[in-house]
């Protein structure tokens, strides 16, 4: 009874699981490894789990746990320590796909909390309260960290030069 | 196209990213059919448990000798065994992990060192369980070796699970275990060794990310590494800041120490341990403080901050010119309290 639950709940939220993930982390693999390490604890613990008002939530907030107290400290280490990639150059802007994988590189820069905040606004679209509640911290926190993450994306990127790109 | 549009395009195009969730789901079955039995771990409360040994008496341990073979461990500072009293005001306290790391491969070694509560046993259910765990990254010219090193005190090595494929019988330094080698799988190399205590002691060396190791290599590195594993432990890590004394009732559940290239970070978990830690203690940066000013602390400035219930205070300028946050769902007052007594440095 219990496994077939857990086996429910897996099924009905393992997709969006792993999407989370991979906005996390940045990279396939390591968005599976998180998730698998993240499925076994989640048996193990499921009677506490489904008893939780949230479940998904709980999940979520697991799956959150894991990337900043492990992989992405790795990796946080990783990029400290390798060279500054090159600025895009305005012949990137040329077509969408430039302009996201620009993007996507700067994402994989941030500290690991701002980017937690920034994927759970603005891809898992949750309020700051829920984002604070969720990384058990402060709603001011979350605001801080959005507002640094933005400052730290919009550095050097040029909105209106890449939109007359793509109207040229 | 404005930034936050720009931010989602980008996580929506990246979504066929994300792995396949058969694959996922089978990998995590096959972990999950190695286990005979269901391991519920009972958080446990600890009404007159004994209080987290906190020694003083060894020496830091992870940093690297100076030459790339030496063994890192911790050598003690004085003989005798580790005192069982918490220093209180007397100074920071480093903090003693539960095992000891003998070797390292060679290489820079960054670390995060915690020692948390895993939970009960099923033997003790009210009587919580410590864990130790290392994290470390150590980079050797262009390798980055990524080596886990971590109790796993509920969990017997039959429980085993690898992340890349099965495991074999083997035995290193008389203790009975498990392993699994993938070098090009996520897990790389994985050991699961008989604990004395009861459950397993994991160990793990993989090649980081983009960086690249052989087989073989990673297997000998695991090897020596689980081999050199001493119980108990009493290599000790030092904290930027001490918690002293706390309120009637609360504890320590645990400690997370880190030093690395963004600089040396500590965080506690205070609370019963029995539920999650009511209140956390931690480093932060001063971009986070915000809240309006509140008492001070120590000589400190603070700011507070109260949202629905979830209470901060910010001890300004507490390490080195940072900020210290002490936060949790408690009253004001408990949240001081547990400020006043920390020990910081001077």
């Amino acid at each position: 009874m219990v496994m077939a639950d857990y086996e429910d709940f897996v099924r009905a939220h393992l997709p969006r699981l792993l999407r989370y993930a991979t906005m996390l982390t940045g990279e396939r693999e390591q968005a599976a490894d998180l998730v698998q390490d993240v499925l076994v604890k989640a048996y193990r613990r499921w009677s506490r789990i489904s008893d939780a008002e949230h479940p998904d939530r709980y999940v979520l907030r697991m799956v959150t746990n894991g990337y900043l107290s492990w992989r992405r400290s790795r990796s946080a280490r990783l990029i400290a320590v390798g060279d500054a990639p090159d600025e895009a150059r305005p012949d990137d802007f040329a077509s969408d796909h430039a302009v996201r994988e620009d993007m996507w590189q700067r994402l994989a820069r941030l500290p690991r909390r701002q980017r937690a905040v920034v994927v759970l606004r603005y891809y898992e679209q949750l309020a700051d309260a829920d984002i604070a509640d969720l990384l058990g911290c402060a709603q001011a926190t979350v605001r801080a960290h959005a507002r640094k993450a933005l400052t730290t994306l919009r550095h050097g990127l040029d909105i209106d030069r890449m939109a007359q790109a793509k109207e040229s | 196209m404005d930034l936050e549009n720009l931010i989602k395009d980008t996580f929506t195009a990246h979504e066929p990213d994300a792995p396949d969730s058969d694959q996922v789901l089978a990998a995590a079955r096959r972990r999950l059919d190695r286990k005979r039995a269901v391991v519920n771990l009972p958080l446990a409360a600890g009404a007159g448990v004994v209080l987290l040994v906190l020694a003083a008496v060894a020496v830091v341990a992870l940093n690297r000798p100076a030459h790339d073979d030496q063994v890192a461990t911790g050598a003690a500072r004085t003989s005798g065994p580790p005192t069982v009293e918490a220093p209180v005001e007397a100074g920071i306290a480093d903090l003693t992990m539960p095992f000891s790391l003998g070797w390292l491969p060679p290489g820079k070694a960054d670390y995060l060192a915690r020692r948390i509560n895993t939970g009960g046993s099923a033997a003790e259910p009210d009587k919580p369980v410590y864990g130790g765990e290392y994290m470390l990254t150590v980079t050797s010219g262009r390798q980055v070796l990524l080596v886990d090193v971590q109790e796993m005190r509920t969990m017997p090595i039959e429980q085993a699970s690898f992340k890349s494929g099965p495991g074999r019988p083997v035995t290193i330094g008389g203790r009975a275990g498990v392993e699994s080698s993938h070098s090009g799988g996520p897990g790389g190399y994985e050991v699961y060794l008989t604990h004395p205590d009861g459950g397993s002691l994991y160990v793990n060396v993989a090649a980081q990310p983009g960086s690249t190791a052989a087989e073989q290599q990673l297997i000998d590195a695991g090897r020596r590494v689980a081999e050199n594993v001493t119980f108990p432990g009493k290599t000790t890590v030092t904290p930027a800041f001490s918690l002293g004394k706390l309120p009637d009732g609360l504890r320590m559940c645990a400690f997370d120490v880190e030093k690395g290239p963004s600089g040396p970070r500590t965080g506690y978990s205070v609370g019963t341990c029995g539920t999650r830690p009511a209140i956390q203690v931690h480093s932060a940066e001063s971009a986070q403080v915000s809240g309006t000013a509140g008492q001070p602390v120590q000589g400190h400035a603070t700011r507070y901050l109260d949202e629905n219930g979830y209470r901060t205070v910010w001890i300004l300028k507490a390490v080195h010119g940072a900020p210290i946050a002490v936060a949790g769902s408690r009253p004001q007052e408990e949240l001081y309290a547990v400020a006043d007594h920390l020990v910081l440095p001077q």
